[in-house]
């Protein structure tokens, strides 16, 4: 391959054992955050993955300003794993113990996550010059490689969240979307909604660390708000935003690749644009719709 | 939670007694006694403000009770019916989904095959509200009488004794609105279910209830049992006049009963 020739589909799969790890993690965290974005855009509640995946990226600022800064390479604590998920877990429960009336105070604790999180990640950036690099890969997903052992922990978690996520499934619908009915017929709605949290926190600071806040924040978004207008139940709805998902992470891999794009743009603007046809394909049936109700009775 | 079990609580789903209701200690009505029996039709009236819903939601269990003893029969099922206005326009699902999702009780949901086994039970409760045709129609496309039959059919696939249901008449007409006491009236015989629906519609609640509650902070009113005895009671008779509502006993009507 010359410098001016276009890369092609071929030469990505010739060059797999070098892009298996990044590509895989990109379908991955595409169905794993489409899965679960299906709860936080029926919910209400995109702000939510932005604000935790920030949340998460200055957790990983910091746990990079701790090795450098303050000679703890050493230390376990200053892993940027543990880093992520303290932060996001900080900041979930800060959501959790929201107790105002109709859930009022949630919106201004989003946006505290989410400027506090962007902001501090930005300042703790330039106090730790060697690993900038690393903070513009958390930041926006331009990482074109991924660490075996972040692939299998990236793995791991996701075959983890989403068997018992499949399993629960219609419970866990039910806490979320009919929750004062749920709790009724006796469903444990507190301990569903906790375990869905819970998952939402784990999967976005585990995802954020391998491919970056923004696609984790549009894989969370964008799949979801596709297959929620076209498949005919939540339930289906969960399965189809996973595919779409998984599609949109390894596609964008594959775009970025083939278009010299950065990783995570890429990414998001695949979901982006299978998103938008959705969109666009709902125009024409709802003007059919409204035409045919304006018409006069024959 | 021991309560002395009367006469009056034998064979009782759910008992209440002395039940006080209220937020951080302060109670908004007066204690109440009264239970709820196989076969009965219940209304829960009372004017805006009145504190129905916080007893509704202590009777469901959805809200801390202040004071007193509240008991449900051994094994007794209640399944409640939310608003429709509670629920989200932009949730997909078709009435199957829909009624479906009632099916499950405390950790049945972990059941991977529950719903398959229950499918005849859910066209069963579709077809017991006369909306079997719906099945497969978009839940979101429904006019709003069908919508709360699809959501009667989904309380009714858990097996409840007790049905509860709020507001289930509100925006629609007139015909809908009988269509809905009619569908409760049928279930409540044929299924001996107990049935107690709040609602705002004083009048047409009367013509079909046995048992009535009323609410009414202002007064500091707080009284439940047969309808002839509440209605018979000084609050509701002044809060009612002039309202249409003709005591069932001719006696207490001519005394001012009528509202």
């Amino acid at each position: 391959m010359t410098g001016n020739e276009v890369p092609t589909i071929a030469q990505f799969f010739d060059a797999w054992e070098l892009f298996q790890y990044p590509a895989m993690s990109g379908a991955i965290a595409g169905a794993l955050m489409g899965w679960l974005g299906v709860y936080v855009v029926l919910g209400r509640m995109v702000f939510l993955s932005a604000a935790l995946s920030q949340a998460a990226g200055l957790g990983v600022a910091l746990a990079f300003w701790l090795q450098i800064g303050w000679g703890m390479a050493d230390s376990p604590l200053a892993s940027p794993w543990v880093g992520a998920t303290v932060l996001t877990v900080v900041a979930t429960l800060l959501l959790l113990a929201d107790r105002s009336p109709a859930g009022t105070r949630r919106e201004a604790i989003l946006g505290f996550a989410y400027l506090a999180g962007a902001a501090g990640t930005l300042a703790v950036g330039t106090r730790i010059a060697a690993e900038v690099h690393d903070i513009e890969s958390l930041l926006f997903g331009s990482a074109v490689a991924v660490l075996p052992d972040d692939f299998r922990l990236l793995a791991t978690v996701a075959a983890v969240i989403l068997a018992i996520h499949a399993w629960g499934s219609r419970g866990m619908i039910q806490a979320a979307f009919s929750p004062d009915a749920a709790r009724v017929r006796g469903l444990p709605v507190g301990a569903l909604r906790v375990v869905l949290f819970g998952s939402v926190a784990l999967a976005i600071s585990v995802c954020t660390r391998v491919v970056g806040a923004l696609p984790v924040f549009a894989l969370s978004v964008l799949p979801a708000a596709a297959a929620t207008r076209l498949a005919p139940s939540v339930r289906w709805s969960l399965w189809l935003a996973a595919g779409i998902g998984a599609f949109a992470g390894f596609a964008g891999y594959v775009a970025a690749f083939l278009w010299s794009l950065p990783v995570g743009a890429s990414q998001t603007l695949v979901a982006a644009a299978i998103t938008g046809v959705v969109f666009a394909a709902e125009v024409p049936i709802a003007l059919r719709a409204r035409w045919k109700r304006a018409r006069p009775a024959a | 939670m021991a309560m002395k079990t009367g006469p009056e609580g034998q064979g009782a789903l759910l008992r209440v007694e002395g039940l006080r209701v209220g937020y951080r200690g302060r109670a908004l009505l007066p204690p109440m006694t009264f239970a709820i029996r196989p076969g009965d039709l219940w209304g829960l009236i009372g004017p805006n403000g009145s504190g129905k819903t916080t007893l509704l939601r202590t009777l469901l269990g959805l809200h801390p009770r202040l004071g007193g003893d509240m008991e449900r029969g051994a094994g007794v099922r209640v399944a409640y019916v939310p608003q429709r206005g509670d629920l989200d326009a932009a949730i997909p699902g078709r009435v199957l989904d829909v009624v479906l999702e009632g099916v499950d009780r405390g950790w049945s949901f972990l059941d991977p095959l529950g719903t398959l086994r229950r499918r005849d039970e859910v066209h069963r409760a579709l077809e017991d509200v006369g909306a079997a045709a719906l099945a497969h129609q978009r839940f979101r496309e429904l006019s709003e009488g069908q919508k709360q039959r699809v959501l009667v059919a989904g309380a009714l696939v858990s097996r409840p004794d007790l049905l509860v249901l709020d507001e289930p008449t509100s925006a629609m007409d007139h015909a809908g609105e009988h269509a809905v006491f009619d569908l409760l009236e049928t279930l409540r015989t044929s299924r001996r279910l107990a049935v107690l629906v709040v609602s705002h519609h004083t009048a047409l609640l009367m013509e079909h209830v046995s048992h009535l509650a009323f609410v009414d902070r202002e007064c500091g009113a707080a009284v439940a049992g047969p309808l002839e005895d509440v209605a018979a009671t000084p609050c509701f008779r002044a809060h009612f006049t002039g309202r249409g509502f003709e005591h069932p006993d001719p006696a207490v009507a001519a005394q001012g009963g009528a509202a």
